[in-house]
């Protein structure tokens, strides 16, 4: 087999080396706290939720050190941390969803009495040239923030954090029809939101 | 008799629902069928699909983001 001569103790326990983690892990707190920050908007939750996260890291002491990919590793231990404080509050959790009524969010009165749309969806061209703005992120950050609190963290929880339907509906014990009304609220007023502050302007 | 053309409302939500699993063969035929006929639920359709795409993006932008 080949020689083990990488193993020589110097590796570890160097004052560089804790150095060198000390930068390596502040780099990954950072983003830790922009990711947090994202889904929980207040900074408090969000410092709590990362807080937790890099102390159930350090348990896992053995982990810690051999992950190559430490950030996504960290990152999936902050994702249920970030559902298990917003259960925990219980805020987020939509036990009314099915009484989602016009109150809720620009969406609710996207279509008239007989189911037409108010203001009929119109073409955003090639959108994705977008991805390149830093202003458009602002933007899409923004009309995130602007739903309703529960429906904000079930839409992240699916399209940015890509968890399952299935893994979503047992983690806050809802039913998938409710799921889907709750995403079909939030794509609504994420795109009018997102055609009244970017598409409608000169973006497009 | 169910009624055989959707509304805009029921066509949107149908093409929301198709993102997450697959619609029955009835739905599908009558959401395409409505799609044909109507502009504004036809860029609906295309605009969620763009806002998963963003979504999906944006871990990716939160590690660009670095200071």
């Amino acid at each position: 087999m080949t020689p083990r001569n990488s193993v020589d103790g110097r590796e570890h326990g160097t004052v560089g080396g804790n150095e060198e983690s000390a930068r390596t892990l502040e780099s990954h707190r950072k983003y830790l706290m922009r990711y947090a920050l994202f889904h929980l908007r207040e900074s408090s939750l969000a410092e709590d939720a990362v807080q937790d996260t890099l102390i159930a890291a350090l348990a896992q002491h053995d982990a810690f050190e051999g992950r190559s990919q430490l950030r996504t590793w960290l990152t999936s231990i902050l994702k249920h941390k970030i559902i298990d404080l917003v259960r925990k509050r219980g805020r987020g959790l939509p036990v009314d969803v099915l009484q989602l009524g016009e109150e809720d969010g620009p969406a609710g009165n996207s279509f008239n009495a007989s189911g037409r749309w108010v203001d009929p969806p119109a073409d955003w061209g090639l959108p994705d040239a977008a991805f390149e703005s830093k202003q458009f992120w602002r933007v899409y950050q923004k009309c995130c923030q602007r739903m309703p609190e529960r429906h904000a963290l079930v839409f992240s929880m699916r399209e940015v954090m890509d968890l399952s339907t299935e893994e979503i509906c047992k983690k806050l014990q809802i039913s998938k029809s409710n799921l889907h009304v709750i995403l079909y609220r939030a794509r609504l007023s994420l795109r009018s939101c997102m055609t009244e502050n970017w598409f409608a302007g000169d973006h497009a | 008799m169910r009624k055989l053309m959707y509304s805009c409302e029921q066509a949107s939500k149908l093409s929301s629902r198709a993102m997450e699993e697959p619609l029955g063969r009835l739905d599908r035929s009558l959401l395409r069928l409505h799609l044909m006929m109507c502009r504004g639920c036809r860029n609906f359709s295309r605009q969620i699909a763009f806002l998963r795409r963003a979504s999906r993006k944006v871990p990716e932008v939160l590690e660009k983001d670095e200071d």
